[in-house]
């Protein structure tokens, strides 16, 4: 590239001023940017006045209480020293912005910036350093070359806003000065009864501890079975089984041994009120003959409960225990009215009429499935609720009857029959027999087909016009495109900021 | 280069960049004569044209969208074609197909009509009512400036410019135009409502007896000759850094992206959104009396230029995010390179 000299001399010109302009701009961006960097490291440095004479003060308060000789540090060594640390930290973080430096494109894109000249000057500086330049980059550093000569003479103000440290200062510096009194203060306490209350100190400390170690040894000795839930039984079954404890007590030995422990544990003693229930509710499906019968005095029981036949299987200890807690809790609905108890006598009034219409072939079926399920569950292990779902339904006769004569038609099941049996308010409407099924086929039957030997016959159709074509129903939107409606929207926009504002899990 | 060439040169740009803000006022007071305000829209139609890309104009019913662009075609001596949109259009209703015509012999032959997209301004109206099986008619004739029909492939005459208008508000029936067509539009202008100032001028230039009558102040070869001028224009390497960043911001997961992108947007820009950016931003700068591309002019056509190539991700949408909003927080995160500030 051939330059004329008036050529040279307009970009020569031209490049001094961006130099200019550069240099200058990017000495103050510099200065400011130290002076920013140097208010905020003093502000942050600020709490060590206070923390150094801080250290001091633990030092003497650590020297004191082991009996060591005062730190020989002077208090005025340790004013100068936390002084002194912010100002170097502060001083060397600002000549790390300085050595930093802005650069030259920088500079001027400030000048751009500050002077409204839109990149003007950056844009120039490239284009000089090209070797080839097109039309529009010589236009592009003409026009430069008028506003950059105006940019080195106004200069940009690039005066940093600087931090009030005032406050912060005297605020730390008076926290220091007052820990360094303090320092001085523990540093001139006596040592003797320092060191002799530091021991007893120890020594009471250590006897404490000795108290506190020996509480809940105490407790636990205390504590007769930790992992019996006795609080989360009602007040009435706790007392049974306080009472069937102290019963075992009386006829074993007085102290519970681990095995005795562990059998009271897989008796039942120590299981949940929830699994107490499902037991007691178990044997209320399985023994209906027998709880009949034991309501009727008239009748003696032919076979006794299932439990009662195997005494040797289930233990002899928890046995009664576990039968007085059915016997309390029997306050529940569930029970009450399946065992026939005398708690509810509606229950045990139906539940005495049934037992008419029963025949003793049922009562050794049910008796024999109760026997066969026991042993299953026996087993297995222990009761399992959810496998009393296989059984059928319980045996029950919610027949009306006709008047007082019982109906005898009932055959004692739950399920489907002739006439509906009714319960609740239904059952209280004196005898309306209400149809329980349809009686019929399910399916259609046989298909039978005629063929008729016919000649087609034209008919008239009109044909049909577009007007009176109907609109085309449903929607023609594209899949996927979402449209809500405001509601839904606004329930999405919670779901999201519910979901934000939970913290998300680790 | 000479002292003699480069004083020379740097008349010669400073002659184009003048010529082209006589052409540029010159059409858009012709169109002001017909349009009352919107001088946005106005300014945003003229830059696409020069530029060299197509418009997608969005607003509701009424606002003068069609106006807008027939007085443009009016006010620029160009072949000018409108194709209503609607659902039954099939792409040979816009590229053109053969048809069976009578020789004077009393024979017949089949011969190619060209469609409606064979010209140098087309209004696509409503062009989201077309199935997108005919918006994509438009893609070849968009990009390549030509049209594939069978074996025929015609070149399309330069200026060749394609400005479609939609309609925001009626959806049904609409089938919302694809992403790659909409990649395809260099500006997306967002029409807006007439100022309350401006609705008298409104009522009285159409409800009088008087007609507005327009001119044609520039034409095909003008309009040809200052594209050139604008493509003649240096982006300065600082210019060119800012597009590229602001066109990576609006990809989520990017190393310039914001919160709101990463959060909201599903699909940023493509490099497109990159050269439409500094397009734009040739015209701005010629019209700001400048001869390089500055950060400014970027960020000044930022938003026609991003906003629809922008895709708001499912949460976005709930949130109720629009795409401007997710431009304008990017201009003000992303730092303009080499702008040093204390």
């Amino acid at each position: 590239m051939t330059e004329a000299p008036a050529e040279h001399h307009r970009i020569r010109a031209l490049r001094r001023d961006l130099d200019l302009a550069a240099e200058r701009v990017s000495g103050e961006l510099t200065r400011a940017r130290a002076a920013v960097r140097l208010d905020g490291a003093l502000a942050a440095s600020m709490p060590l006045l206070a923390a150094v004479p801080g250290l001091f003060v633990l030092a003497q308060l650590a020297a004191w209480a082991i009996d060591a000789p005062a730190l020989g540090l002077s208090s005025i060594l340790v004013a100068a020293f936390a002084i002194a640390l912010p100002l170097a930290w502060a001083w060397r973080e600002a000549a790390k912005v300085k050595r930093r430096g802005v650069p030259r494109a920088g500079a001027l894109g400030a000048v751009d910036a500050h002077l409204g000249l839109e990149g003007r000057l950056l844009a120039a500086d490239e284009f000089l350093g090209l070797d080839e330049r097109g039309r529009f980059q010589e236009a592009a550093i003409e026009d430069a070359a008028r506003r950059a000569h105006e940019a080195v003479r106004k200069g940009i103000d690039v005066a940093p806003a600087r931090a009030d440290l005032g406050a912060a200062a005297s605020r730390w510096s008076a926290a220091g000065a007052a820990l360094l009194v303090l320092a001085s203060l523990v540093a001139g306490l006596e040592r003797g009864p320092g060191a002799s209350g530091g021991d007893q100190t120890v020594a009471a400390a250590a006897g404490s501890g000795g108290a506190a170690e020996t509480a809940p040894r105490e407790d636990a000795e205390r504590d007769p079975e930790p992992d019996e839930p006795v609080p989360a039984l009602p007040a009435a079954e706790q007392d049974a089984r306080r009472d069937g404890e102290e019963a075992a007590e009386s006829q074993d030995s007085p102290e519970i041994t681990g095995d005795a422990k562990e059998s009271a544990g897989k008796t039942g003693a120590g299981r949940s009120s929830g699994a107490m229930s499902s037991s007691a509710a178990s044997e209320s499906k399985s023994a209906p003959s027998s709880q009949g019968k034991s309501s009727d005095p008239s009748k003696p029981p032919k076979k006794k409960p299932s439990a009662a036949k195997k005494p040797e299987d289930s233990g002899a200890e928890p046995e009664p225990q576990e039968r007085q807690e059915d016997e309390q809790s029997g306050s529940t609905a569930g029970k009450g009215s399946s065992k026939g108890s005398n708690k509810n006598p509606t229950a045990s009034d139906w539940k005495s009429r049934d037992q008419v219409t029963e025949t003793d072939d049922q009562e050794i079926e049910d008796d024999e499935e109760t026997d066969d399920d026991e042993e299953e569950q026996e087993n297995r292990g222990g009761v399992q609720p959810s496998l009393r779902d296989r059984r059928p339904p319980v045996s029950r006769d919610l027949q009306i009857g006709f008047g007082n004569r019982p109906n005898p038609d009932a055959n004692g099941r739950g399920g489907p029959s002739e006439q509906k049996k009714s319960r609740g308010v239904a059952s209280l409407v004196l005898g309306v027999p209400i149809p329980d099924r349809i009686k019929g086929r399910p399916g259609p039957g046989p298909t039978k087909i005629t063929q008729e030997r016919i000649e087609p016959e034209a008919e008239d159709a009109a044909a049909v016009t577009a007007g009176a074509r109907a609109p085309r129903s449903g929607e023609l939107e594209r899949p996927g495109a979402l449209r809500l409606d405001p509601s839904l929207r606004a329930m999405v926009r919670d779901y999201f900021l519910a979901l934000r504002r939970t913290p998300p899990r680790q | 280069m000479s002292e003699h060439d480069s004083k020379s040169g740097a008349a010669e740009a400073r002659a184009e960049a003048e010529r082209f803000r006589e052409a540029y006022e010159a059409i858009r007071g012709e169109v002001a004569k017909m349009m009352v305000g919107q001088h946005d829209v106005i300014d945003g139609v003229l830059t696409a044209l020069f530029a060299g890309g197509h418009v997608l104009l969005e607003g509701v019913p009424g606002l003068g969208k069609t106006m807008l662009v027939s007085s443009l075609g009016k006010a620029v001596d160009l072949s000018f074609s409108r194709i209503q949109f609607t659902p039954d259009m099939m792409p040979a209703d816009v590229r053109g197909t053969s048809v069976l015509v009578e020789t004077e012999g009393g024979g017949h032959e089949i011969e190619f009509e060209e469609g409606p997209i064979v010209a140098n301004l087309v209004l696509a109206d409503e062009i989201n009512r077309a199935t997108p099986k005919t918006q994509s008619a438009l893609l070849e004739a968009m990009q390549e400036r030509q049209v594939t029909v069978g074996k025929r492939t015609i070149e399309l005459d330069e200026p060749f410019c394609v400005m479609a208008t939609q309609n925001p508000v009626e959806q049904e029936g609409t089938y919302p135009l694809p992403e790659a067509q909409l990649d395809r539009f260099l500006f997306k202008l967002v029409v807006g409502y007439p100022q309350e100032s401006e609705y008298k001028e409104i009522l009285r230039r159409t409800t009088a007896a008087m007609e507005v009558e327009l001119s044609s102040v520039s034409d095909g070869q003008t309009i040809n000759a200052m594209r050139r001028t604008v493509r003649s224009v240096p982006v300065p390497e600082h210019a060119e850094d800012y597009a590229i960043r602001l066109v990576m911001a609006t990809q989520p997961g990017s190393e310039y992206a914001p919160g709101i992108v990463n959060q909201f947007v599903s699909l940023g820009s493509s490099p497109r959104g990159a050269q439409a950016l500094l397009l734009g931003a040739k015209v701005q700068a010629l019209l700001a009396g400048r001869f390089a591309v500055g950060t400014e002019d970027i960020a000044a056509v930022a938003r026609p230029v991003l906003r629809h190539r922008v895709l708001l991700g499912f949460e976005g949408l709930s949130e109720g995010i629009t795409t401007d909003q997710v431009v304008a927080e990017i201009l003000e995160k992303l730092p303009r390179p080499s702008e040093a500030t204390v």
